[in-house]
């Protein structure tokens, strides 16, 4: 195929589309929700609410699990880290293969069954009456609002991000963002959003109060419902973008050999010198082209450069301060960018290079796109170096499995069957999302280079390119919506996670057994609602570090749930004392690993990682071996228990109360 | 541990079979993802992560590197085939049982509307 024939940066401003599309969906979820409160109120409400009544059929309990467990990241991050790293993501999610059968099959049939033994609506609910413990109760929801909480205001703010990445270059938004902007300074006398990015702010509010007014008012049933509508999104989303982007690029084959002759780009600070009238400011804009022409004399090449923020030349000024720039290192794809009419890259300016940060891994060589372990700017063993790829084996399949939030969606479907179906609903979904996600990501490199200024952005990016080549810019707004959906389906569940923690496992529970359904009607919308300003909030002035936030609260949840539900579930002989000891053990190993890191790396989010694997194992390794161990030390559960629970008409037996 | 509790395992009474089956199921799963990890990982590694790979003479199958192909795609598909085997032909469908929460309920229901009746 021809450079100069790929169709590139057709599309460099941004159509209504998205705009459209998001409306029409915000009303479509809070419809939902309208729907599914009506269902509330023929049915117990506690049940109705934090677990649809135990009722959920396949369609429902698969996309509900596929789409919760596909958060804002999988169309976001990992089109992210496809372009960046290449081929290497096959096998960074290669374990997505067995998710489905793990994460529903090992533990599904029989946490639904014990949770309808003990009639529990929440996973503490499980674990205090499985281990008739108040105290693991209680445990279990301290370290499920920990976890959570970090991992809510993480998930607000990257649904806002994305939010913002999709209405970039919309017009009516920018202009209200300012007027918003204004407004809410107007209003803040305290200076706490002082310095927030107005289109931010005005994305973190509309974010917000959709997801919180549709769950508060919905409840489970229309995080389901929203879900299934996001989860057929996600798929519609990747079915059309797989096709457009094989045939634009002219096939996969094409495109795996122009990537195996890719060398990754530098990052180079650098100032910029005008060469024109100085007497007024320039503004160059954030993804602009710069190119520094060769001459024939010496024989040298162009040199193509990309501004990764917008910066400014000021008035009598001749030079800029230092900018940020991504230098492209594969001569095919400068000779695709410079032959494309639809782009006027800049050429009167000069750039003096005062820093170069290349990739520690694959810079010199090409083929490190096309071959493991991936190239990598900050990691001299690559992305994903053997061990990595070992520990990410466990960390989709095995750690997906200790998630609460998955374990929760467990206990609501409605029968064996419906569980048989929805793994292999779950498996085909997968595997028409996942795979399929990288090749198309792997097209994107191919067209669209310099893409790494602005990774974040490679999905709407990319779904605006393919629709307008084809002369049909509206489908971009059905396909945009499929990262935002993702990151709507994650957070709605976790919050009704915490909720359901405050308002059963502590009120109910714990301080008033006799509350009525009135008060606790009430209490549960307003624990909601309260629990999600709270999170929005907080991500008005998130923390940084937003993946390895989730990353962090993800695995740790996991270390600390997975071996007492695996233990409680298929052993017998298992105690509360191995349990909780357990319990506390993933917990602390996961932390120290995380804390050593804050020493020896110097930053938190740097764990410590012994032969390279990732603390997650570490936490699952130490979890399940004291869970063994102090139970075999301590006295054996009473017969009664372990009867309820695991002999045939065992249910019928009174349980005993903790 | 209170007096009352007793050693496990000593008890006549049988093991509910949903529990049996689900234990069964779950070690096979659990065998299972250990073999695509067993597949998968050296595959990959000892076809795909060799630096000296020349780039010119990379190994493609329907455009997809070799070492992908056989390292990830197929094992991918032979986990679809497991799967569609293990909900189809494997799996027991075992009795849930009642939802005690709900069952309660019903029962509260009922007893309040024999009062009013009585009443």
């Amino acid at each position: 195929m021809n450079l100069l024939t790929l169709p590139l940066f057709a599309a460099q401003g941004q159509s209504n589309a998205a705009l459209w599309m998001f409306l029409v969906y915000t009303l479509a979820v809070l419809a939902l929700a309208g729907l599914s409160n009506r269902l509330m109120q023929s049915k117990s409400f506690l049940s109705e609410y934090f677990l649809g009544s135990r009722s959920l059929g396949v369609w429902a309990f698969a996309l509900t699990f596929a789409a919760t467990s596909s958060s804002g990241g999988s169309f976001m991050g990992f089109p992210s880290k496809i372009y960046t790293h290449g081929w290497i993501l096959a096998l960074w999610i290669g374990s997505y293969m067995v998710v489905p059968i793990c994460t529903m099959g090992m533990l599904g049939k029989r946490i639904n069954q014990v949770a309808r033994i003990s009639g529990a609506i929440t996973i503490p609910d499980v674990i205090r009456d499985r281990f008739n413990s108040a105290v693991f109760g209680l445990l279990a929801v301290c370290l499920i609002v920990f976890f959570m909480s970090f991992n809510l205001v993480a998930q607000f703010k990257a649904g806002s991000i994305i939010l913002s990445v999709l209405l970039d270059g919309v017009d009516v938004f920018h202009s209200t963002s300012i007027a918003f902007g204004n407004f809410v300074g107007g209003l803040d006398t305290t200076g706490f959003t002082q310095g927030v990015d107005p289109e931010y702010l005005l994305c973190l509010v509309t974010f917000g109060v959709a997801v919180i007014v549709y769950t508060t008012y919905g409840g489970f049933h229309a995080v389901v419902w929203t879900d299934v509508m996001q989860g057929v999104v996600m798929l519609i989303g990747v079915l059309i973008l797989l096709p457009l982007a094989l045939t634009q690029v002219g096939g996969l084959e094409y495109a795996t050999s122009r990537m195996a002759k890719m060398t990754p780009p530098v990052r180079v600070t650098a100032t910029l010198e005008r060469n024109g009238d100085s007497e007024e400011e320039r503004t160059i804009r954030k993804g602009s082209w710069i190119v520094l022409r060769g001459t024939d004399e010496d024989d040298a090449e162009d040199q193509l450069y990309r501004t990764v923020t917008a910066f400014t030349i000021p008035a009598g000024k001749t030079s800029s301060d230092d900018v940020e720039l991504l230098k492209l290192t594969t001569q095919a794809d400068i000779e695709q960018v410079l032959g494309n009419k639809t782009i006027e890259p800049i050429e009167d300016v000069a750039i003096n290079e005062t820093k170069t940060t290349t990739y520690k891994y694959g810079q010199e060589k090409p083929g490190s796109f096309v071959t493991g372990p991936g190239p990598s700017p900050k990691s001299d063993s690559g992305f994903l170096p053997l061990s990595l790829g070992i520990s990410f084996f466990f960390m989709w399949a095995i750690s997906g499995a200790g998630q609460p939030s998955n374990m929760v969606r467990l206990m609501a479907f409605n029968s064996s069957r419906t569980l048989r179906r929805s793994i292999f609903t779950v498996a085909i979904y997968y595997t028409l999302i996942y795979f399929p996600l990288v090749m198309i990501f792997c097209c994107a490199r191919v067209l669209m280079p310099g893409m790494e200024a602005e990774p974040d952005r490679i999905m709407p990016a990319v779904a605006i390119l393919l629709t307008e080549n084809i002369g049909m810019g509206w489908l971009a707004g059905l396909l945009v919506a499929a990262p935002f959906a993702a990151a709507m389906s994650t957070v709605d569940s976790f919050l009704l996670m915490i909720s359901s923690a405050l308002v059963r496992d502590i009120y109910q529970r714990n301080i008033d057994p006799e509350a009525s359904e009135k008060t606790i009607k009430r209490l549960s919308y307003l624990c909601t609602l309260l629990v999600g300003t709270a999170a929005m909030l907080g991500a008005v002035n998130p923390p940084k570090f937003l993946q390895d936030i989730i990353v962090y609260t993800g695995s740790g949840l996991s270390s600390c749930f997975l071996a007492p539900m695996v233990f409680g579930l298929y052993w017998p002989r298992v105690n509360k004392y191995g349990a909780i000891s357990g319990m506390l053990a993933g917990f602390s190993a996961h932390l120290s690993m995380y804390v050593a890191g804050s020493f020896i790396n110097g930053s938190f989010f740097s764990p410590y990682r012994v032969f390279n694997i990732d603390p997650i194992l570490v936490g699952l390794f130490v979890s399940f071996i004291t869970v063994y161990l102090v139970t075999k030390a301590t006295p054996a559960p009473s017969e009664e228990l372990v009867r309820r629970y695991f002999h045939k008409d065992g249910a019928k037996v009174t349980p005993p109360t903790a | 541990m209170t007096a009352s509790a007793s050693p496990v395992g000593t008890s006549d009474v049988e093991y509910d079979a949903t529990y049996i089956h689900a234990r069964r199921e779950g070690a096979l799963i659990f065998f299972v993802w250990f073999l695509c990890l067993i597949w998968a990982v050296p595959v990959c590694y000892f076809t795909g992560y060799d630096s000296n790979i020349d780039p010119a003479k990379l190994e493609t199958l329907w455009g997809i590197p070799k070492w992908v192909f056989w390292g990830l795609v197929v094992p991918w598909l032979a986990a679809d085939v497991f799967t569609v085997w293990l909900c189809f032909f494997y799996m027991k469908d075992d009795d849930l049982g009642e939802d005690h929460e709900v069952a309660e309920m019903h029962a509260a229901d009922a007893a309040a509307a024999t009062k009013g009746g009585e009443a």
